[in-house]
Parts: C-alpha cells; sequence; structure tokens
C-alpha cells in the first residue's frame, strides 16, 4: 500500500517522519500542503474533513495515508508506520506546542506494545523533540520502562478522585494498587504534575440514579490519598473545572458547569493534605 | 512639606464639645497597636501587635497581625490575621492561604494579608449605627497577596492582589484575583505598554511586578443606590482602589466581574475631568448606612506619583506620570462623580498653591466619616490625625510620637475612632479641653519672648500689596481644588 504524506513548508516534525521512513527504507508520495501541493491537500481535507483535526493553531502537519487510514502529526504517524494500529491508544491528538509532544496516553494502550511505543518515543527523542506523558495510573508498567529509558520529560498524571470513586470516574475496572505505584512513579519523572477534574459522578439518592459532583471531601480524600502514594504533602497539583460538553457521557452534556470560583472551596479542602493545590489557570 | 525641626506630638488641638468622643487606634510605628483618648493619653499598648491596619472590635478585641514575612522574599505580606482580646490572647487566627518555604526560613502556611479585612457585620470596619462587626463568629473578608504569571500584562512575575473571604473556621472560601481582570480596567494603550515593560518592579523574592497595589478594600454595604435598583452597588459587592494604578473599582460578588470604576483615567468624560486626576489614593469606600454622606464615597487622594502613561517632564518613562505635591480627601457621589464634600488644602486655610504641600501625605492616609458629620483624616505621612467639621475646622488633633528606629519616620498607615463602649474594661476617660497654642508667641526654653525691641518708622514706605511677594500666581493652577471647592 503506498503512503501518501502531507507536509508543510518548513515542518521540522515532518522532516523527522520522512527521517524514519528513510530508515525504514519505506517509499512515500509528499505533497507540500502550503506550497505545490496546496491544491491536492486541499482535495484530501475535503474528502476527510473528519478524519483530520484543525485546532486554535491550524492543522498539525505530517498528515499521513496509507489504505484508508489517516494519522495526523508525528507521533501517530511513526507509530502507524511502526506498528499499525497497535499503539493507537497510547498516542492521540497532540495541540502543536513548541519543541513538545503531547497526546502520549500511558494509561490507554496494549501494555503487550511498550516496547514498540518505546521505540517511536525513543526516535522523537533523538530527534530533539520533549515528550509529555498523561496517565490516569493504569499501566504503571509501562511508565516505569518509559521512566528507567528517559522517554518523558514531563508527566501529567489525572488523578481522577478518591479510592472509593476511581473506578466510576475511569469508567472502567481500575487496580488501586496500579494508581498508586503510579503516582509514585510520576513524581521520579523530571517535571510531573498531578490534576484531578472535580467532576460530576452517579450517585443513587432516594432509590433513584442522580448525578452530582465531587464533594470537597472527596477532593480532599483524593489529596490525601496523593500524599500517602507518594510520601510528600507538597506536590504540584491542581484542581481544574470539568467541562460538560466535552464529556464522553452523553448523560453529562446536561449537568450545569461549575464556575471556576467555586473551586476554592475544593482547593481548601485539598490543601489540608497537600499544601500546593492550585486552580489550574483557565480551567473553564 | 516644611517641618519645623521641633514641634509638640501627642494631643495638640481638642475640643470636646464639637468632637465625636471615642478612643482612637493605630500602629505607632515599630512599637506595636496603640489605643489613645481624646487626650492622646495611651490607654493601652498591644506591644508589638503588627496590623495594616489595627482595628478595634466591640469588647475591646484588636485586630492585626503576629508579624511580616522576611522582606528578602516578600513585600508586606502579613503571616497572619488574628483577633486578640484585652488581655492580647489570640482568639482567631487565619494563615491559610499560602504554603510558604522561603530559603532559609521555617515552612509555613501564610496569610499573605495587606493593607485591610473586613470582619462580618461592619462592611467598612469602623463605626456606624448597627452594622458592627461580629467577634464571635461569622466570615472575614481579606485583601491578600499572591505570585502570578499573565504574559497579557506583563512577561515578568506579578505580585497580584487578591480578595478573599475566609469563614470563622480559617477555610477560604471564595477568591478574586486582579489580574484575571486586567480587560475591565480600562487601561489605554500607552499604560499596557508601559506596565509590560515596567509593572512597577520589586526586587524582594527574586523580583515581582507590584503593578496594582491594592490597597483598601471593604463592602458597599445596605445603600440608597442598590434600594433605588442600581445593581452595580448590591451590599455585598466589594470596592477597592489600587495606588499604583490610580484604579477605584467595584467588584460584584456573584459575577466576579468589575461593574463601577473610577480611573485609570480621568480626562476621559466632563465629569471625570471635573473631578480631577486621583493620584495613589487609599482607603477608598462607601460611607455606611447610618453616617452623614452615607453611600457617597470617601477617598483619601494622597497625590504623589503614580499611574502608567505616556512620558512628560516628570516622568520620563511615563512610569508613575501622574504627579501632585498636595492630598485631598474627596467624598464623591458615586453617580454623578460630584464633590459632595472635600477637605483640601484650600479648606485647610493654605494659600493655594504656593502653600498647598502642607496638607500631603504622598502615601498610606485615610479617612472615615463620624456619626457627627466631623471626618477623622489620618494624613499618613507626617503621622498626623485630625478630626475636622464638615465646615473644615480642626477640631482634634494629634501627631505621633513614635519614630521608628529602621525608618526613622512618625508614619501611621491607618487610624480608627471607635466609641468608648467598645473598650468595656476601662472607665471612660475626662475629656479635658486643649486649648489652641498661639504659636506667634509660643517660644521653647530659652528662645527669647515674642515681641520687637524698637520699632523704627520710615518716612513714604506704602503699604503691602496682595500676593506682592510671591514668585508664582495663586490665582490658577489649582483647578482641582479651587473648582470643587465648596
Amino acid at each position: 500500500m503506498s503512503i501518501l504524506l502531507f507536509t508543510a513548508t518548513g515542518c521540522a516534525r515532518c522532516a523527522i517522519a520522512k527521517k524514519f521512513m528513510a530508515e525504514k527504507g519505506l517509499a512515500y508520495d509528499e505533497h507540500d500542503a502550503i506550497g505545490a501541493g496546496k491544491e491536492r491537500f486541499g482535495q484530501f481535507y475535503r474528502a476527510h474533513r473528519s478524519a483530520v483535526f484543525r485546532g486554535k493553531e491550524g492543522i498539525e502537519f505530517p498528515v499521513l495515508a496509507q489504505g484508508g487510514e489517516i494519522r495526523q502529526g508525528v507521533a501517530a504517524a511513526l507509530a502507524w508506520l511502526q506498528s499499525g494500529s497497535r499503539l493507537d491508544g497510547f498516542i492521540g491528538r497532540s495541540e502543536p506546542s513548541k519543541g513538545w509532544v503531547g497526546g502520549l496516553h500511558v494509561a490507554r494502550g496494549d501494555p503487550g506494545e511498550a516496547e514498540s511505543l518505546a521505540g517511536v518515543l525513543g526516535f522523537l527523542k533523538r530527534n530533539g523533540l520533549k515528550l509529555q506523558l498523561d496517565t490516569d495510573g493504569r499501566n504503571p508498567a509501562v511508565l516505569e520502562r518509559l521512566l528507567r529509558q528517559g522517554l518523558g520529560d514531563r508527566v501529567v498524571m489525572d488523578l481522577k478522585g478518591p479510592r472509593a470513586l476511581y473506578p466510576a470516574l475511569v469508567g472502567a475496572p481500575v487496580d488501586l494498587q496500579d494508581v498508586e505505584r503510579s503516582m509514585a512513579l510520576v513524581a521520579r519523572f523530571p517535571e510531573f504534575r498531578f490534576e484531578t477534574t472535580v467532576a460530576p459522578v452517579p450517585a443513587a439518592e432516594g432509590g433513584r440514579e442522580a448525578i452530582r459532583y465531587l464533594h470537597p471531601e472527596e477532593i480532599a480524600a483524593t489529596a490525601r490519598w496523593l500524599k500517602e502514594a507518594t510520601g510528600s504533602h507538597r506536590q504540584p497539583y491542581f484542581l481544574r473545572v470539568f467541562d460538560p460538553e466535552t464529556a464522553a457521557d452523553d448523560r453529562l452534556h446536561s449537568v450545569e458547569a461549575l464556575s471556576p470560583g467555586a473551586l476554592v472551596r475544593y482547593r481548601t479542602a485539598a490543601r489540608t493534605h497537600q499544601v500546593l493545590t492550585e486552580i489550574q489557570a483557565g480551567s473553564a | 512639606m516644611t517641618y519645623p525641626t521641633i514641634f509638640p506630638t501627642g494631643a495638640t488641638i481638642y475640643d470636646p464639645g464639637r468632637c465625636w468622643n471615642g478612643y482612637t487606634v493605630f500602629q505607632a510605628k515599630e512599637v506595636g497597636a496603640l489605643l489613645i483618648d481624646m487626650n492622646g493619653g495611651e490607654v493601652q499598648l498591644w506591644k508589638e501587635l503588627h496590623g495594616m491596619p489595627n482595628r478595634i472590635l466591640p469588647g475591646g478585641y484588636l485586630m492585626g497581625s503576629s508579624g511580616e514575612r522576611s522582606t528578602a522574599f516578600g513585600s508586606q505580606d502579613g503571616i497572619d490575621l488574628i483577633q486578640v482580646d484585652w488581655d492580647g490572647n489570640i482568639v482567631w487566627r487565619f494563615n491559610q492561604y499560602e504554603f510558604i518555604e522561603d530559603p532559609g526560613e521555617e515552612p509555613q502556611w501564610m496569610a499573605r494579608q495587606h493593607h485591610d479585612y473586613q470582619r462580618e457585620g461592619s462592611p467598612v470596619g469602623y463605626y456606624a449605627p448597627g452594622l458592627e462587626p461580629l467577634t464571635d463568629r461569622g466570615s472575614t473578608l481579606v485583601l491578600a497577596h499572591k505570585n502570578v504569571r499573565n504574559p497579557a500584562i506583563c512577561d515578568k512575575p506579578l505580585l497580584d492582589d487578591t480578595l478573599i473571604e475566609v469563614n470563622w473556621e480559617g477555610e477560604v472560601v471564595w477568591e478574586w484575583v486582579c489580574s484575571e481582570h486586567f480587560e475591565e480596567l480600562g487601561f489605554r494603550e500607552d499604560a499596557r505598554n508601559l506596565l509590560f515593560r515596567n509593572p512597577n518592579w520589586l526586587q524582594s523574592g527574586g523580583g515581582a511586578g507590584d503593578w496594582m497595589h491594592i490597597n483598601s478594600m471593604s463592602l458597599l454595604g445596605p445603600n440608597r443606590w442598590f434600594d433605588a435598583g442600581d445593581r452595580r452597588f448590591h451590599p455585598d459587592n466589594i470596592i477597592w482602589c489600587a495606588r499604583e494604578s490610580n484604579i477605584t473599582a467595584v467588584v460584584d460578588r456573584q459575577t466576579s466581574r468589575i461593574v463601577w470604576r473610577l480611573g485609570p483615567n480621568y480626562d476621559e468624560t466632563p465629569e471625570l475631568r471635573r473631578l480631577g486626576w486621583i493620584i495613589g489614593q487609599h482607603h477608598a469606600h462607601m460611607i455606611p448606612r447610618g453616617l452623614p454622606g452615607e453611600g457617597n464615597i470617601l477617598i483619601f487622594d494622597n497625590g504623589g506619583w503614580a499611574g502608567y502613561g505616556s512620558p512628560n517632564p516628570g516622568a520620563p518613562t511615563g512610569f508613575r506620570n501622574a504627579l501632585r505635591d498636595y492630598s485631598r480627601v474627596l467624598e464623591v457621589d458615586p453617580a454623578s462623580l460630584r464633590v459632595v464634600w472635600q477637605y483640601t488644602p484650600v479648606e485647610a486655610g493654605l494659600p493655594f498653591p504656593v502653600d498647598a504641600n502642607r496638607f500631603y501625605s504622598p502615601f498610606i492616609s485615610s479617612a472615615q466619616r463620624l456619626p457627627n458629620g466631623n471626618t477623622l483624616i489620618t494624613e499618613g505621612s507626617g503621622g498626623r490625625i485630625i478630626e475636622v467639621t464638615a465646615g473644615h475646622e480642626i477640631v482634634w488633633e494629634y501627631i505621633s510620637p513614635y519614630w521608628g528606629k529602621m525608618l526613622r519616620i512618625n508614619m501611621i498607615y491607618r487610624a480608627y475612632r471607635v466609641p468608648y463602649r467598645w473598650v468595656p474594661q476601662v472607665e471612660q476617660p475626662q475629656e479635658r479641653a486643649i486649648e489652641r497654642i498661639d504659636v506667634t508667641r509660643f517660644r521653647v526654653p530659652g528662645a527669647s519672648p515674642s515681641g520687637t525691641r524698637r520699632v523704627v518708622t520710615v518716612a513714604g514706605v506704602l503699604p503691602y500689596r496682595p500676593d506682592a511677594a510671591l514668585c508664582v500666581r495663586t490665582d490658577v493652577g489649582g483647578e482641582t481644588a479651587k473648582e470643587t471647592s465648596g
């Protein structure tokens, strides 16, 4: 199957993708989407609009297409070229950020593909990009491997909530010891932070299923759990406002959003156990 | 500002029949919180208890702070805010706003309180009928510091001002961060440009821009504007003023938006031009219900140097580009922006502008409306507190005798008058009138008595003419003081 590669003039990440393909001996058909290949990319974009993400900064390149599959961004493109769709869970969309690659989800992929993931991240790292990983605590073995191999310049841990509600908040069975192990590992990366979104959770009220927001006491319990798992009450811990519009669960779209100001009480509660807790700037 | 080398301190003027008599509390420089009576008698000193400001609460309680953060790392950060009883026992404390780990210092929670706070019950922290602060419960609004970065303002770290509500248990339950409302502050392009380059840079703690320097914060309290349907003046809304930007504003507690604002520019409407440029102001607050002038905004308009804008000869870079060498106390109708009452060098009886700087405090200072219509004015830099009548007569004057050892100044940040009954632990003091000393005849020991030993007459000399000896005209230049006079 032929490889179609859309690049952009002066795009360093496109150069990294081409270097990867050259090393693998992969042939491809390249079009400069903002140069001579503009018309060709326009046709492609109109035909695959839903598969190509256009963010605030525009479209991230490279965009790679092969056999009906489309991958956008250098990490996703390399992952496809190396392992087909087997790394899809690990690598998602990355918001363009100078010198950094994000969208690297440690918790979401198949841990059996860890070696392949490390291969892709190692290539990106050797070519000068910094790696931002994220995790919700699952797959601690993968996280540990990446830590050992120096394949994470920054880790953001989405600490979903307190122990008792963790599986419900993740929406899947979770081994809580995995989460605790991940917390401890995260704190060993060069740069890291822990975040909790003050999210709605299903609750039974009066025999009926209802939805309520996490309580400040539950955020305090989360902060305490973080202290116990990492041995420190000084972790960089941030609280975020839940955005109902982007919720994966349709039931949550109608939940009224909290104002950032409402998080002040949650921050106060969390600071009982994590003294550096802050409300994430721009959290809305 | 011509000060004699020798002058009396303590109470210097006192007319008991025309004063609103009570105790006065203030932070005596590097000494502590001092409570004095009308004759200047020192009723009680809470030794080395800091306070920015100190306030007396009913029952003889005092509010202040146990200390200040090392100035190597912070600027005016109060470690805590405390309430102590008459015997100095701490009955309430707040410090859990930020966990601070300064190099070489013990890590600790700090309130980072500065300049102001308000205990529930009293919107402005001074006496008004039926609006007394709670002493055993209730929330406290605190003006605090927070270090932030906000590239829309400046690429450098900022020392920001926050307003926080703390419940009786010491938990922060509400927060307003000034920098998050930058676009609501009305800075023009020249000011924004300068702010980006120089946000009033301080060196302490590795450096930060004290870009606003909010120096007062109080609730509006019940008022006639809200009663008439103007929701900008909801009693729960908060008024603050900031000396570096010359802004006074009201924050809506529900939306956190700024709903009323004075400054930073005073040349954009006829009303503002008539009001004149307010510079480096302090203690802007709404006169509480039950006091003469209730609903109006009382401001100590310092003058001095403040603001961001275009360069001028007095401010070559545009930093602190508004300048004036006298102060004004203004009572302003917040709807029309008309001055209802004022005390400026003109009302003080000082020839304007040549002697205007005799009423001048370029920093700190305050004004408190009293129940009989008098106004207690702290002319802070010179350590002077005066009580003036509505007709501008001084009926009480006190000069602080406390000069700091580290800073040789007898400054008073802000003084408050409270009723005698708020301090039930002591008997009401005797009030003894202090007759005005005729300074033209007053001599210190060793000086010759007044009077000329010999007078000669020169034939043909003419009588003196008005202003004949002055090098500057006295009928121009004092627009803001003169046009709004009376």
